[in-house]
């Protein structure tokens, strides 16, 4: 059986899971022309590489059309109900690196902990006649965070494809759940991260499907040890 | 539409419902969302059917029937006290079992005689599921959340400590957490560096200076046209808080807590547990207790015998449109839920009615009671 496995298309996260594979030993070319979205490794017949944009790739792991792929933890877990039962995480790969936060505005002085959060919550609705909002596009990794680990239930989400930090100067929400790598885009929002607020520390990950054929097939092994290896 | 999987006795439990004095009502399956998600929190979106209209307005498949009763009864604008029944589908995403079940029960909205209105939920729906199951002996629950409220007012802890305790009853887990936090002799409050430097800056030491801070500094950075908390909300948390920072709970009151919250006795015993307790404690939980009372009384009164009703003080729900009574119907020795119920005096003013309407009710399980019919059978 070939092994697939999907790359990131397009931008930095293709350069750089191009190049540990490359020090893994697996010199991925593509297949015709530059732009495709076919790729294979250099005398490798059994491996094939498909390019997809980021967030594809995750939904590709989950429902098997490719073996391993290369995407940030925070969109597998984002993407995935139970993501720990369907995928393995084989390796963290050191760039990419991205915390998902709550992030409040700098002038809400007397929030610095989910337990603040979790009392302005609270009466919320007594105070301003509606839930407090979050905008963001993290909805299941929000909604573990706030009720599974914090029993924090009564807010709303309101979905926000970009531009994120806006939404609470611009009105269309209270507070933001976001990735950030610096900060620096929060700070020039007046934006603060809640000082137990971070929900995940992602980075780029080589990720596996988990199929009962992956038991014992050499390649599969192969492919993780040499990544591990590269690192 | 034909009823599939409608158990057979529907139409006598019907009759059952009517009988007691209630007007049958319907209503629609396809449900705004808004409502359900405001009431109890973005986590019900993973447990409900969604779709969305051709105009992006967001919509449900009926996960349940008290808000669309309540949301009829204020649209309908008919006075109360109102009775309402209602039988029908309801549609939740499950781990176990059909993700499409029935569900009947009785809502009963502004009867201003609590106590009673509250024995004839309990009362109602131990008959009818009797009825429905002779010979099979139920176990019934029953809560009180306004109980713990008071215990927790007697301890004279700080308001904002009580709001957070009320907020986590009826979540064993949370609650946990909770106490043992507040009663950790590592810092209880966390601030951020800006509240230092304000602090050495003296700007906290009046509420005026802080506020006139707050507002300043929300002009300067353009956020306060569409501020949701004004300078005053935060200024008032923000000192509420410094006044909590060097407080915690004592382990008197941490005792006292578990020890009310380890309260499961049959309930003709617990009005005097609680009066002992209270007095042993120290406490007085004079009002509450009054309630719990008369609840007690009304309940012999509508026949039902509270030494077959177990008490157990730590029950509730952890949504905060319940007030007051909870209670679950099982068969005994058995964790299956066959009626669920409660106060929830808070949920019509939430939805929009104008006045305050009290508010309890309880539904039924008609697949569960099904297949504990079968069994019986």
């Amino acid at each position: 059986m070939t092994i697939t496995i999907g790359l990131p298309s397009k931008g930095r996260m293709k350069e750089d899971s191009s190049a540990i594979l490359a020090r893994a030993g697996f010199s991925v070319v593509a297949v015709g022309n530059d732009r495709s979205y076919r790729g294979r490794v250099e005398g490798r017949d059994d491996i094939e590489i498909a390019f997809l944009s980021a967030s594809e790739i995750s939904r590709e792991i989950a429902n098997g059309t490719v073996d391993f792929g290369v995407t940030g933890e925070d969109l597998v877990r984002e993407g995935l109900a139970e993501a720990d039962a369907r995928v393995e995480f084989c390796a963290r790969l050191g760039f990419g690196h991205a915390d998902v936060v709550v992030a409040v505005p700098e002038i809400w002085l007397d929030v610095d902990t989910m337990a603040d959060l979790g009392d302005v919550a609270a009466d919320f609705r007594a105070r301003h006649g509606r839930r407090l909002t979050i905008a963001t596009k993290y909805w299941r990794l929000t909604q573990q965070f706030f009720s599974g680990n914090h029993g924090i239930q009564l807010y709303r989400i309101v979905e926000s494809l970009g531009a994120t930090e806006g939404a609470p100067a611009s009105g269309s929400a209270d507070i933001i759940v976001d990735i950030t790598s610096t900060g620096s885009t929060l700070v020039a929002n007046h934006l603060k991260i809640l000082s137990d607020g971070v929900i995940l520390k992602s980075e780029a990950c080589l990720v596996r499907a988990r199929k009962p054929e992956h038991e014992g097939n050499p390649v599969v092994a192969e492919i993780i040890d040499a990544v591990r290896g590269a690192l | 539409m034909p009823l599939i999987n409608l158990p057979a006795f529907a139409p006598d439990l019907v009759a059952d419902l009517e009988a007691r004095g209630t007007e049958r009502v319907d209503t629609p399956v396809i449900q705004p969302a808004e409502p359900f998600l405001d009431m109890a929190g973005e986590d019900l979106r993973r447990r409900i059917f969604m779709t969305e209209s051709e105009t992006g307005k967001s919509l449900c498949l009926r996960p349940e029937f008290t808000i669309p009763v309540c949301l009829r009864h204020i649209e309908t604008a008919t006075g109360t006290p109102r009775r309402y029944a209602y039988l029908g589908e309801v549609f939740r995403q499950r781990r176990e079992g059909s993700n499409e079940f029935y569900q009947a029960g009785i809502e009963d909205l502004g009867e201003p005689d609590v106590a009673r209105a509250d024995a004839r939920a309990v009362g109602d729906a131990i008959a009818v599921l009797t009825n429905r199951l002779p010979g099979v002996s139920l176990s019934v629950v029953l809560g009180d959340q306004s109980v713990f409220e008071a215990v927790v007012a007697a301890c004279g802890l700080p308001a904002g400590w009580q709001k957070r305790l009320v907020h986590a009853f009826g979540n064993q887990t949370q609650l946990q957490r909770l106490m043992d936090t507040l009663s950790n002799p590592a810092p209880s409050g966390i601030f951020g560096p800006e509240v230092e430097r304000l602090a050495i800056l003296g700007k906290l030491d009046d509420e005026a200076t802080l506020i006139a801070h707050i507002d300043a500094t929300m002009e300067a950075t353009g956020y306060s046209t569409n501020a949701s908390r004004s300078p005053a909300d935060i200024a008032r948390r923000l000192r509420e808080k410094m006044e909590l920072a060097s407080t915690r709970l004592d382990a008197r009151t941490l005792a006292l807590l578990r020890e009310f919250l380890a309260l499961e006795l049959s309930l003709a015993d617990a009005p005097r547990a609680l009066a002992a307790f209270a007095e042993k404690a120290g406490l007085s939980l004079g009002e509450a207790l009054a309630r719990f009372e008369s609840r007690v009384a009304a309940l012999r009164e509508a026949g039902v015998d509270p030494s077959a009703v177990i008490y157990r003080a730590a029950f509730g729900r952890p949504l905060d449109y319940y007030t007051g009574l909870v209670f679950e119907i099982t068969p005994e020795r058995d964790p299956l839920v066959l009626a669920g119920g409660g106060r929830f005096d808070r949920l019509l003013t939430l939805l929009g009615a104008r006045e305050r309407i009290p508010a309890v009710g309880f539904s039924l399980w008609l697949d569960r009671i099904a297949s504990v019919k079968e069994a019986a059978a």
